[in-house]
This record gives C-alpha cells, sequence and structure tokens, in this order.
C-alpha cells in the first residue's frame, strides 16, 4: 500500500548518490530516444524499436546466469536483429509485421525457458525485463552517453535524409542520398539506444521511451523540427516524472514511466478529440 | 532544337530486375533542350526505363548516358500525406541532391525552393502542409522539388496523371520554359494525343517499338504494337496518323 504521507521531495532525486545516477542515466535515455523516437515514428519503425529490446531478453538471460557481459549479449542480439530487418527492408521495404510479431513471442517465451527452467535464475527476470534505478554503474551511463551522443549527431548529420527518404522513398533515391545507409544508421542507433536503455527500463519497455514521446508529441507538431523538440521535451519529463513516481512507489522506473507515458498520451487523444495525429506512425 | 552531344542516349540497352530483361533492345538519343515523350502500357517498362536512367538499375546489355544527375518527378502514389511538411519544406529537398546532403539548408536553397514554387504558381502555399494540398497542386509541389534540383535533364513519370485541368495546364507551360531554357525533358503518359506536341516519341512494350517523330511513327501498327488490346483507334489507319485512346484492362 503507497503511504501519500510519504510523498519523497522532489529535492531527493538530487541529493541521493544513487538517484542522482538514475536521475543522469534516464534523462540522458530521454534525449537520445525523444530524438531517435521522431524518426521511429515519422519511418513507421514503432514495432522495430519494441521487437529491438524484447529481442535481447534471452540473451541477457544467458549473460546474467554465465557471467558474460550482459552489454556485450544484448548489442550481439540487437545488432543481428536490426541486420535482419534491414535486409528485409531492402528486399521487400517491409520490415515485415509478421515476422517482428513472432520474433517477440519467440523471444520472451525462449527468455522465460532458459531462465525458470534452464538457469534457473527466475529472480533476475523481473530486473532483465523491466528495469531498475539500483545499481546502475558508471559503465551504463557511459553506454547511455555514448549513445545520446550518436543520436545527436545521426540527427544533424542524417535527418534531412531521413525525412526525405520517409516521405517519399522514391524520390528519396532518386535525389542521389545515401538511402541504404542512411537506414542503416537508423536502425543501428536504435538498436544501441535500446541496449543503453536496458538496466534502466528493461528488455519489455524500452518503447517507453522511443515511442511514446515522440507519439504523442505527433499529435501536435506541425513540423520536423517541432516534432524533434517536442519529442525530447515530453521524454526528458516522463523520465524525471517516472523517476520520482517510482521513488514513491517503491517500483523501478520502467513501468513508472510507461504507466505515464499511457496516461499522456490518453489524455492528449482525448484534449484533441481523437482526431487523427498530425503525422503518421 | 540545339545540336550538339546527345543529353541522353541508349544504345542496346537491357534493364530488369534480375537476370531476365523487363525491357530490351533500347537505342535512342535526345538533344539537349529537345522533349521526349514515352508511351507504353502499365508493365511496359516506362518507369524501368526511367530507373535505369537514374542509374538505380544497371544494364543487364547495353550502354546508357545521362548529362549529369537528372531530376526525377515520381508517380504521387508513394508521397506520405500525413509527413508534417509543407510545401516549402519538400522543394527544399531538391536541394538535397546537390551532393551536400548533411548540411541544413541556406538561404540560397531556399530562395531556389521558394523561386521553384513561384513557377508552379504555389508561391502563395509555401506555407501550407502537403497533406492539405489539391492533388493537382502537390504534383505541382513535386515538380517545384524537381525544379530546385537545376538539373539539365528532367525525367517526369506520369506528370499529368490525376491531375485537375489548371495544373495540367500550369505544367505544360513550365515544360515549355524548360525546353525554352535548353533543359532536356523525358515525360511518360499514357495520352497518345499529347505525344503530338513532343519533339520525340518512344513507344515501350517490354522492348522498344519505335522511336521518332510523332508524326512519323504514331501509326496504328505501332500503337496496336505498344499497346495491344488496349488501345482504341479513333479514326485514321494504317502508317498515316492516327487518333487513338488508350483503355485500362482489369482483371476480376
Amino acid at each position: 500500500m503507497v503511504d501519500p504521507g510519504a510523498l519523497p521531495s522532489p529535492l531527493d532525486l538530487l541529493e541521493l548518490p544513487l538517484t542522482r545516477t538514475a536521475l543522469a542515466e534516464l534523462t540522458l535515455l530521454a534525449a537520445c530516444g525523444g530524438l531517435l523516437g521522431a524518426f521511429v515514428v515519422l519511418r513507421r519503425l514503432a514495432f522495430f524499436a519494441h521487437a529491438v529490446g524484447t529481442a535481447t531478453f534471452p540473451a541477457l538471460v544467458v549473460a546474467d546466469a554465465t557471467g558474460f557481459s550482459a552489454t556485450l549479449a544484448a548489442l550481439s542480439a540487437a545488432a543481428a536483429y536490426a541486420c535482419g530487418v534491414e535486409r528485409a527492408g531492402r528486399s521487400t521495404r517491409d520490415p515485415g509485421d509478421s515476422a517482428t510479431g513472432l520474433l517477440l513471442v519467440a523471444a520472451l517465451g525462449g527468455g522465460i525457458v532458459l531462465a525458470s527452467d534452464v538457469f534457473e535464475s527466475g529472480a533476475a527476470v523481473d530486473r532483465l525485463l523491466f528495469g531498475t534505478a539500483i545499481g546502475l554503474s558508471g559503465a551504463d551511463l557511459a553506454l547511455s552517453g555514448a549513445a545520446a551522443a550518436l543520436a545527436l549527431a545521426a540527427t544533424i548529420l542524417f535527418g534531412r535524409t531521413w525525412a526525405a527518404v520517409g516521405f517519399d522513398p522514391d524520390a528519396a533515391s532518386a535525389l542521389g542520398l545515401p538511402v541504404r545507409r542512411a537506414d542503416v544508421l537508423l536502425l543501428g542507433s536504435v538498436a544501441l539506444a535500446a541496449v543503453a536503455a536496458l538496466p534502466a527500463v528493461g528488455a519489455l519497455l524500452v518503447s517507453s521511451l522511443f515511442v511514446v514521446p515522440a507519439a504523442v508529441a505527433r499529435r501536435f507538431a506541425g513540423d520536423v523540427p517541432s516534432l524533434l523538440l517536442g519529442s525530447v521535451a515530453i521524454a526528458v519529463c516522463l523520465a524525471v516524472l517516472g523517476l520520482y513516481l517510482s521513488l514513491w512507489l517503491d517500483v523501478p522506473p520502467g513501468p513508472a514511466v510507461a504507466v505515464l507515458g499511457a496516461a499522456g498520451y490518453g489524455t492528449c487523444a482525448l484534449l484533441t478529440g481523437l482526431r487523427a495525429p498530425a503525422v503518421g506512425t | 532544337m540545339v545540336t550538339g552531344r546527345p543529353a541522353v542516349e541508349a544504345q542496346g540497352l537491357a534493364l530488369g530486375y534480375g537476370v531476365e530483361p523487363a525491357l530490351e533492345g533500347v537505342d535512342f538519343e535526345v538533344a539537349p533542350g529537345a522533349a521526349l515523350c514515352v508511351l507504353g502500357p502499365n508493365g511496359g517498362g516506362k518507369t524501368t526505363l526511367f530507373r535505369g536512367l537514374l542509374g538505380e538499375l544497371q544494364p543487364l546489355a547495353g550502354r546508357v548516358r545521362v548529362a549529369g544527375r537528372p531530376a526525377y518527378l515520381a508517380q504521387t502514389e508513394r508521397t506520405r500525406l500525413d509527413f508534417p511538411v509543407c510545401a516549402l519544406d519538400v522543394a527544399l529537398m531538391g536541394s538535397l541532391a546537390d551532393g551536400r546532403w548533411w548540411r541544413p539548408p541556406g538561404r540560397s536553397q531556399r530562395r531556389a525552393a521558394l523561386a521553384a514554387l513561384g513557377r508552379v504558381g504555389l508561391e502563395g502555399q509555401a506555407g501550407v502542409r502537403f497533406g492539405e494540398l489539391s492533388g493537382g497542386q502537390r504534383q505541382r509541389v513535386l515538380l517545384a522539388r524537381a525544379l530546385t534540383q537545376d538539373a539539365a535533364v528532367l525525367l517526369l513519370d506520369e506528370p499529368f496523371a490525376g491531375v485537375d485541368p489548371a495544373s495540367a495546364e500550369r505544367i505544360t507551360a513550365v515544360f515549355g520554359e524548360l525546353r525554352a531554357e535548353g533543359r532536356t525533358l523525358l515525360v511518360s503518359t499514357h495520352d497518345v494525343e499529347s505525344a503530338r506536341l513532343f519533339d520525340l516519341v518512344l513507344c515501350l512494350n517490354r522492348r522498344q517499338v519505335a522511336f521518332g517523330a510523332p508524326a512519323q511513327w504514331l501509326s496504328r501498327e505501332v500503337l496496336e504494337a505498344t499497346y495491344g488490346s488496349d488501345i482504341v483507334v479513333l479514326e485514321g489507319s494504317g502508317d498515316t496518323a492516327v487518333r487513338a485512346v488508350t483503355v485500362q484492362h482489369h482483371e476480376h
């Protein structure tokens, strides 16, 4: 039972070393998720962003049980999945929703079987799926910082190309744009960012930072720069409020961010009269 | 017509998406400033030819040469109407073709894009979202994107499809201006009658059926070889000039 009297002070987020680290981690991830999320939504890659996190789950279970580097295991799984989507997209221009759905089920089911019956490490499943604010390390922060820096640099250099390809793929190719390189970079950046988000947000809730903020911003944004700014601002707000909520309710930050994001999206949809969003998903 | 090295030439060209050619036996050349009409049925190879001229498809046989990177006006079905871009944003995309795609657009590029929108009669709609424009206006915005590229050769894939008469008139006027500037136009269309207004006509049906002056080559035999049962001849016969329209057959 939550005790409203035990409402923590917002300053606790800055005063406690543990929450300071979590706040820095989630803020970096939010900036990264906001930037890339805008293009994830514009390019209709929301299902990919969700699946790439879940695809790492079996690898994380194996790494957790064997002592292998969780980051390397997750990066390998995410990179393999992103390569598969890029190859499928090149041949059919469709990431393959059915294949993605199958992979989601297989990754989740396979991870649970590995955790419960093979390695008997069931206690770690919650942490792998939903993340934790406790025990985030300097290495986690460094990886999130690298992912955020890559997202910012890639957006500056490739943002116009990503938008042009999303708007009209035939013409983008005819304009001589590096379409394939840009697509590989976008998928790779999302995969790296998803891996960076795993310790704090968990494999199952990665899309709470990579899809929800941009999906909310798209209901109001009239152009791509507004979408980018709105998406980052909403992601940072969600991350800070989500961490505060997780302190108060004593839950991992991933579910808190996800619940806040869903509530925010629902409220926006109601306020805008359930009209069609400003841009597509 | 300007003489000299052709702006576009193809010799023994065969193009395809695997080992089997989708289009073969293509031999033609177009001088700078000339306008070529590409006629053919759906699946006849018009878009395949354009993709070959753009360098997206490598020849399975023969060779092709184009003066510089051509500007391309694709068919409009694949543009996203829900995308958060205005007419000016779309016209500015043409400036990405200068090879410096990583740079944000500068003042000169904005001026060029606004001028291109002015040429197609949409300077007043520069800030209007692309998806809120009419079909004809959208086609004119996409033409403005091609104009922003400032290319010597323009490839225009069915630019009059689904366009209202006012937009068609404006697009036709821009084509005249482009030819007067010495630019080369290759325009694919189903409209046999409009083909007579071009300097040259190229008839395709998975191979080259005819190439030359419309008055010489738009005969009943050539049109029947190009369109098969998709052609309805209204008047004329043999190798005399004919009036004809194309019809689309759908299988149910």
